[in-house]
């Protein structure tokens, strides 16, 4: 695939892993030897890391941000919290698992991660990226319903409309 | 330390106990009704400064504890020897069955947020607060999720584990 040696990443900060992210990206590790460089909005972005615990209020803005990012885009999950809630695994108001809300390409571990993981993380990309498994964008068009659903359990009726058309919706258009 | 801050409180307010901690504390518990007259009075007195308002769930003894702590940081009051900063923590009980009580918000603006805070993860009712409405949480819940009685790990189980897992229904 064209785009794996340009990954543009959204600047989107939740959780303390962002305080990882600005030696990764400067002259420290220097994240632009692997094609990666921060982007000011999610409209230019294809890579997208979830740096942290995300809470209810997070998951609303980071699902809207992910919707507005054009296709391909690749998300990565950064350190425990977003895999399973890690330290946040009974709190009230942490999601535990970002993959029931939106797809998750891959995972780094760690709480934190070091700035060589997340290199690692992004060379495994590359071979996902290379052997068409990076398609979490395509998993999220054909089960935007189960996805969407998902996302009104917890939010009840969501303020904006549809990214893609439900089978509930189609169905309404039909009749 | 403010010159006879401990006696002339102890005079305006007989009911109080007042203890002058060592690094220039003072711990001071009031009933209810005494705060409102309390927190200007100490206003007055040099302690302009509203760092916190918070609450502690007693719920055995079916109480919530509020506690307000000031500060002063007027170096050139002369009431004030030294230019060390100055703490004041005020502590009252409220019931925990009729959680209700008057806002500060007409004396320190500032107890705006905390009150708002306070009233959604405890609870607890401020009359006259202009604007009561939540501050951070999404959702609504049962009980307010800081008391005691709020059992996290079932609440979790509920919410957060019942939501399934994305199937993949494609072969």
């Amino acid at each position: 695939m064209a785009n794996k040696y340009s990954l543009n990443a959204v600047y989107f900060c939740t959780g303390c892993g962002i305080i990882e992210i600005p030696p990764s990206i400067t002259a420290r590790w220097d994240a632009e030897r692997f094609g990666i460089i921060p982007v000011a909005t999610p409209r230019q972005g294809n890579l997208f890391m979830i740096t942290g615990y995300v809470s209810l209020k997070t998951l609303r803005a980071i699902i809207r941000t992910y919707e507005q990012m054009p296709d391909p885009k690749y998300t990565v999950g950064f350190g425990s919290c977003p895999i399973n809630g890690g330290m946040y695994w009974d709190s009230y108001n942490t999601i535990k698992h970002l993959d029931k809300y939106i797809p998750v390409d891959g995972w780094i571990a760690g709480c934190m991660p070091r700035p060589e993981a997340v290199f690692i993380g992004v060379t495994h990309l590359w071979t996902l990226i290379d052997k068409d498994m990076a398609n979490g964008y395509i998993r999220y068009r054909e089960h935007y319903d189960q996805y969407r659903g998902n996302q009104e359990k917890l939010f009840g009726k969501l303020d904006w409309p549809p990214l893609y058309a439900t089978a509930t919706a189609q169905k309404e258009m039909a009749a | 330390m403010i010159d006879g801050l401990k006696e002339k409180l102890e005079k305006a307010f007989p009911r109080a106990a007042i203890v002058v901690m060592p690094d220039t504390d003072y711990l001071v518990t009031v009933d209810k009704e005494s705060v409102l007259s309390m927190l200007a009075y100490v206003k007055d007195s040099g302690f302009d400064h509203l760092a916190l308002v918070s609450c502690v769930d007693w719920m055995d003894e079916r109480e919530f504890e509020l506690v307000y702590v000031l500060s002063s940081y007027m170096k050139d009051n002369e009431q004030v020897n030294g230019n060390e900063k100055l703490n004041l923590i005020l502590k009252t009980r409220i019931s925990r069955d009729n959680p209700a009580f008057q806002t500060v918000t007409h004396i320190f603006e500032n107890a705006e947020p905390y009150e708002r805070e306070l009233h959604e993860l405890f609870g607890v009712y401020f009359e006259g607060h202009k604007r009561l409405v939540p501050l951070f949480l999404e959702r609504t819940y049962d009980i307010p999720p800081f008391r005691k009685d709020f059992d996290t790990r079932q609440y979790v189980k509920k919410i957060f584990d019942n939501i399934p897992t994305i199937q993949d229904t494609k072969e």
